[in-house]
């Protein structure tokens, strides 16, 4: 059993190369692209994820994101930093070069400031969970501030009626 | 068991659902324990990940002020 188990890693790591796994990449493309060569940038890392044989899987366009913290780059020889980008992701399929190609292809462009790359499963991740916003108050649910007493008529009194009234009480 | 990823039936944790991660930071934007979170063992370790993963690209703060 042992042996097969060393055969097997042994086969594994011979075909490293021909593995086909699930990997994901988000990136930031840096604001000073305009709009209209993203999609020129985006192009840039599909072909060479096909080049490498890799096949697509899902994709989000990049749109514009704030950032939480700012991201420091490099724009013609100055240092800047970022705080808003175009974000971006592709899942596909590929093997580990294609995955190795793609890295050191983003490490060098200029574009994508930043990228993160990792291995995940082909089925669609993404949760259909929308956050509980905080006391909804309906505008239906407000409270009819009726008055309940009604004001009650002032009848006229007479001297005698009142007087009697108070000796009742007072007799009490 | 209750729990958020339980009862919205929630098999995998995306770095992009920042409204979910948004659930297991606390206000300061450190990832809550378990104790608090009330998540199984391996659905702790897929948010600690994903919260990881998006702080990186930074969807998510390392620290709020």
């Amino acid at each position: 059993m042992t042996e097969n188990e060393v055969s097997t890693i042994e086969n594994d790591a011979e075909n490293d190369v021909a593995v086909s796994r699930i990997y994901e990449v988000g990136y930031h493309i840096a604001p000073s692209v305009k709009e209209e060569d993203i999609e020129k940038v985006v192009g840039g890392v599909r072909s060479r994820i096909e080049k490498e044989g890799g096949s697509f899987i899902a994709e989000g366009a990049p749109s514009m994101t704030r950032f939480s913290y700012a991201i420091e780059g490099r724009e013609a020889g100055k240092r800047v930093e970022y705080d808003r980008g175009y974000f971006g992701w592709i899942k596909f399929e590929g093997s580990v070069a294609a995955a190795k190609a793609l890295e050191s292809a983003l490490k060098q462009s200029k574009d994508v400031i930043r990228f993160i790359l990792f291995r995940t499963v082909r089925e669609d991740t993404r949760a259909k969970y929308k956050a509980p916003t905080l006391r909804e108050v309906k505008r239906t649910d407000t409270i009819k501030s009726t008055p309940r007493r009604t004001e009650e008529q002032a009848a006229p009194v007479s001297e005698e009626e009142l007087d009697k009234a108070l000796q009742d009480i007072t007799a009490e | 068991m209750s729990n958020i990823l339980t009862q919205n039936d929630i098999q995998h944790v995306d770095y992009k659902d920042i409204d979910l991660l948004k659930q297991f930071i606390n206000p300061h934007g450190r990832i809550m324990s378990r104790k608090r979170t009330s998540l199984t063992a391996k659905q702790q370790r897929a948010v600690e990940a994903a919260v990881k993963r998006a702080r990186f690209m930074a969807l998510l703060p390392y620290i709020q002020k």
